[in-house]
């Protein structure tokens, strides 16, 4: 069933928003934000999807005869592979930074570091 | 292979991308071998992309090229198309402008930190992206070069750490906000699929216009449009740009504000004026000239509260992006000839006063206003730099800034007198009353850093050299040029990208083939261009008025609080007392850096509040963009379908 599918993308979208608001711990904020990505990622992949469809291999003679198979959308996964590479970097970079702050604030929690405000 | 210079949009992205990776192979060790690849692969750039404006503007050519050749077939786009409008190239003239004086300024500003590899890598990534973004004719290419620019920009805050650790505290909340603008940007491109099965920029435009807004198209345009108002740092999600800017070097501020907040004007401009031609809606117009008055005047306000030279800027960035939203957001002709002339002349005078700033640490190692002064005669030439980028912003003529901020009063008026409604009206005076605290602003900057007494520590302060004064002359003498002759650079320069965010039939046909933008219902409807007049006497008069409302009305506003004067309570603070006599009060001394502290005394409201707003954790932050992403969507679906 597709629906849930879109359900479910929205749920963890908001999920991931809500964690990033209330969470204090930056790991969690990272984990949010992972989170928030896969919603989104789930959300991609489903718009390509058909019930009953093969994949997208067809031929010349296919598209000349105009009985083309009914096939699943291969651009959204195409986009999913890119926005998970770049999910993957951005949690990458986030944790790194997380270590630094780590290592120089003595904390991870976001109410410590606040030195820039005002 | 007509034209060769169709390959120039894509030869200048790559080799910026080319020469990141070379700097890091190559340049690593030598500090010769890594500057000069870097300094070539920005002056092929950017000379590639000023050679496109012969085609594009004298010409009126739209560019357009296909990855791979692979072209439309049969009317769909398959291939990831970059394609050159007006309106793009106006956007990666600044850009290149931007990425080329910074460069030059790098050399001798960048020379004292270590790992400058890492720095020039971070630096090419950032300019290709930009220049990617602004010449891409796909959207989700479009969301990649995005989330390129958010790394490099987030990598390169944190670059001076060792120094500053505060520099990591703006990284991350740099990182986390950008974050949740990107994932939006992305859901909207993801329901944009949803709705026309394409992804090119040309064939959207064409297929919404037949199709009309759908709900679905709806939603994608509203995180469309908060993901890069989140990218461009309108209120509310202009939390992190602060940060970032103080805190980042500052030739990497002059890129932020150059071109990575203009990167995210672009996309708004080219979201509502072409991809859903959406500005002919009155409750899109009112949105954006809200939140870009809104951003004005918050920002205004705020650099008016700050101590730190950048931190100052990097207000001032917010307010003047403020400016370009509300001018682009009116709807009308001038509202987009004042705005985006507004954002060319920002990227001028921003980045001047950017690397102005970067000279001043690079002399004295420190950028707070409480620890710097009288530094006009150890430091002439950025003095007079300073001076020129500072009137240009305040709106003093000849600069650039008057010329653009007339434009867009003038516009603001005239969509007053247009539609009625009050609100902008009260916007028009806003606008006015933002550029006199901008001078104020700016008067209080120059008093505290280049006039006054100078502090023992800085007696030794010499002019920075040549290098680094280089580009700051030519941003100056920019400014100077573009006020000056502010009629030959808005037909040159503002008026090509003017007619592509009205008249996307070209842009569209270029990539579709010849016919498709009529078959879905766009008709070519070309601007003329009349000349922007700035001395009507009318409007001269009409303004008069105006400002006299608006300053009775500051006037007028602490009147109420006028009762008998009473002894002041104990304060922890003298300066804020009043002065009867007494010897304490011969001490309570007044700073440069606090010329304004009655102003902030009467609004101190006003300010505790904002303060607390600004409260510096990440989740508050996460906050705002959450629920001003919620706002932006909800608005458009309640007021646009």
């Amino acid at each position: 069933m597709i629906l849930i599918n879109y359900i479910v993308a929205i749920c963890l979208i908001a999920l991931g928003l809500y964690v990033m608001c209330a969470k204090r711990e930056l790991i969690k904020i990272v984990i949010g934000m992972g989170i928030m990505d896969y919603g989104i990622n789930l959300l991609i992949v489903s718009i390509g999807f058909h019930e009953d469809a093969t994949a997208p291999i067809y031929t010349l003679s296919d598209i000349i005869n105009g009985n083309l198979p009914l096939f699943v959308d291969p651009i959204p996964q195409a986009l999913t592979l890119t926005s998970i590479v770049i999910g993957a970097c951005v949690d990458a970079m986030a944790l790194s930074l997380v270590i630094m702050l780590k290592r120089r604030y003595d904390t991870t929690d976001a109410d410590e570091i606040r030195r820039l405000k005002g | 292979m007509s034209n060769f210079y169709v390959h120039f949009p894509v030869i200048s992205v790559m080799g910026l991308f080319l020469a990141a990776f070379l700097v890091e192979i190559f340049g690593s060790k030598n500090k010769y071998v890594r500057y000069i690849i870097s300094l070539i692969a920005c002056l092929a750039a950017a000379a590639m992309t000023f050679y496109l404006i012969v085609p594009v503007f004298l010409n009126g050519e739209v560019i357009s090229y296909w990855m791979g050749a692979w072209a439309p077939e049969g009317g769909y786009a398959f291939g990831i198309g970059y394609e050159i409008d007006g309106l793009g190239l106006f956007f990666g003239l600044l850009t290149a402008l931007t990425f080329l004086m910074s460069v030059i300024f790098s050399w001798r500003y960048m020379s004292r930190d270590g790992h400058l590899g890492h720095y020039y890598t971070l630096f090419l990534m950032l300019a290709g992206s930009v220049l990617g973004l602004v010449f891409t004719g796909d959207v989700f290419n479009l969301f990649i070069m995005i989330e390129i620019m958010t790394f490099a920009s987030v990598a390169l805050t944190a670059f001076r750490h060792k120094k500053h650790p505060e520099a990591l505290e703006g990284a991350f909340k740099y990182l986390v906000l950008g974050s949740i603008g990107s994932s939006m940007t992305l859901l909207g491109v993801a329901l944009l699929y949803l709705t026309t099965h394409t992804l090119n920029m040309a064939q959207i435009t064409a297929l919404i216009s037949s199709q009309g807004m759908q709900p679905t198209t709806l939603l994608a345009f509203g995180t469309m449009l908060a993901g890069l108002a989140v990218k461009s740092f309108v209120v509310p999600f202009h939390t992190p740009a602060a940060d970032a800017y103080a805190t980042a070097p500052a030739s990497v501020s002059t890129l932020f504000s150059g071109m990575v907040n203009k990167a995210g004007i672009y996309g708004i401009i080219r979201l509502t004026w072409i991809l859903f031609r959406a500005m002919d809606k009155e409750a899109l117009m009112l949105l954006l000239s809200i939140l870009g008055a809104l951003t004005m005047f918050i920002g205004v306000t705020m650099a008016l509260a700050q101590h730190d030279f950048k931190r100052l800027l990097a207000f001032h960035s917010i307010s003047q992006i403020g400016y370009v939203l509300m001018a682009v957001g009116l709807g009308t002709n001038l509202g987009l000839y004042g705005g985006l002339f507004h954002a060319m002349n920002h990227t001028l005078f921003k980045g001047l006063l950017f690397l102005t700033a970067g000279a001043v640490y690079y002399a004295t190692g420190t950028t707070n206003l409480d620890k710097l002064g009288g530094l006009a005669k150890r430091m002439p030439y950025t003095t007079v730099c300073f001076l020129a980028g500072a009137f240009a912003i305040s709106g003093i003529p000849p600069f650039n800034g008057f010329a653009s901020k007339w434009i867009i009063y003038q516009a603001a008026y005239e969509k007053a007198l247009l539609s009625g409604n009050i609100v902008y009206l009260i916007i028009t005076v806003v606008a006015l009353l933002v550029s006199v605290m901008t001078l104020a602003s700016f008067i209080k900057v120059t008093s505290a850093v280049f006039f006054g007494q100078t502090p023992a520590s800085l007696e030794r302060t010499g002019e920075v050299p040549f290098s680094m004064q280089l580009p700051m002359f030519i941003m100056s003498a920019l400014c100077l040029a573009a006020g000056l002759f502010y009629n030959k650079t808005v037909g040159i320069f503002v008026n090509p990208a003017v007619n592509a965010a009205t008249d996307p039939a070209k842009y569209v046909d270029t990539m579709m083939g010849d016919g498709y933008a009529f078959s879905h219902g766009i008709a070519p409807q070309p601007v003329t261009f009349t000349s922007v007049s700035i001395w009507d006497p009318v409007f001269w008069l009409i303004l008069f008025v105006i400002v006299t409302c608006a300053v009775t009305l500051v006037a007028m506003s602490g009147a109420r609080e006028r009762g008998p004067i009473s002894l002041p309570e104990k304060t922890a603070d003298d300066k804020h007392a009043t002065f009867f006599g007494g010897e304490k009060s011969l001490h309570s001394h007044v700073g440069g850096s606090d010329l304004f502290w009655g102003f902030k005394k009467d609004l101190k409201g006003y300010f505790r509040v904002m303060d607390d707003l600004h409260s510096g954790r990440t989740n508050d932050y996460a906050l705002w963009v959450v629920l001003g992403t919620a706002l932006i969507t909800l608005f458009t679906f309640i007021f646009m379908s």
